[in-house]
């Protein structure tokens, strides 16, 4: 659905925010910031995050609260201020397994088109194929969520 | 593939998904899923439509089941051909906890630029990246 030849299932969501793409960017790419809001426990009892932000880098999260630990960490691949930022994510929720979140940010007076695309990628085994997508009967596998 | 089939039980959830996606990157096992989505067919009726021997869709078919996707039965000397609808569940199980998780990210995204704007209405001069 992202993409002219997706790998894999994707996951996308779209959203209006109410925020100038920079503002948003700084969200995403500033540490202090980054530990506001991407910690999924309530309350974020702690989270810290750091990251050596330029292509190549890596960043790292470390979410706790009493009774549980989460760590995400990945690396920096495009980043393309204040429009696009593109970067491997490896934790809990991908099963350890390394994938791709891309969040493009498109400006709309003083709103912001939102998109963020969260995909697996291709394991060793799917390059065997010479695989070209994924072709149309597994498009409901693909969600498209369109919020607000 | 051989080597997915052997761990097939001792698999994780991470290695069924893998073997499942595994089996899903090829066109031609995606056409005989979408084949057997119609229903249920013989061997000789799936590999029918490709321009490939019987041996080679055979091939396919037994990653297809190594992977869990697709089920074998035999009904006298047919071998009939099914999909195992449940087996998909683990990729849709992903997709389902991907999305959740960012959706409620992003709310919190949205809640924290809320207040960042009361920050900065009550206290402008804090402000520390100036636009251009």
């Amino acid at each position: 659905m992202a993409g002219d030849d997706p790998a894999g299932p994707i996951v996308q969501l779209r959203r209006r925010v109410k925020a100038t793409a920079e503002e948003i960017f700084e969200l995403w790419t500033k540490p202090d910031l980054m530990a506001r809001w991407m910690s999924p426990f309530p309350g974020a009892v702690d989270c810290k995050a750091s990251c050596d932000f330029r292509p190549g880098g890596s960043y790292s999260l470390v979410m706790s609260s009493e009774e549980a630990r989460r760590e995400v960490s990945g690396t920096y691949v495009q980043i393309d201020r204040p429009r696009k930022l593109v970067f491997t994510w490896m934790g809990p929720l991908t099963n350890h397994v390394n994938t791709l979140v891309t969040l493009e940010l498109n400006p709309r007076g003083d709103e912001t088109d939102l998109v963020l695309t969260h995909e697996r990628l291709p394991t060793p085994e799917m390059h065997v194929g010479h695989t070209k997508g994924w072709g149309h009967i597994l498009d409901h596998l693909a969600e498209v969520v369109e919020a607000s | 593939m051989i080597e997915i089939e052997a761990r097939k039980d001792l698999a994780s959830r991470t290695e069924r998904l893998d073997a499942v996606f595994a089996a899903l990157a090829d066109p031609t096992r995606r056409a005989i899923i979408e084949r057997l989505s119609r229903g249920e067919a013989r061997v000789t009726e799936v590999a029918e439509p490709f321009h490939m021997s019987l041996n080679a869709v055979s091939k396919h078919i037994r990653v297809l089941e190594a992977s869990g996707v697709v089920e074998r039965q035999k009904k006298g000397r047919d071998h009939i051909l099914s999909i195992n609808t449940h087996s998909l569940d683990a990729v849709d199980g992903w997709i389902g906890r991907t999305r959740s998780y960012w959706e409620k990210r992003l709310d919190a995204m949205e809640q924290l630029l809320r207040e960042l704007k009361k920050e900065q209405k009550s206290a402008p001069k804090d402000r520390k990246h100036g636009r251009r």
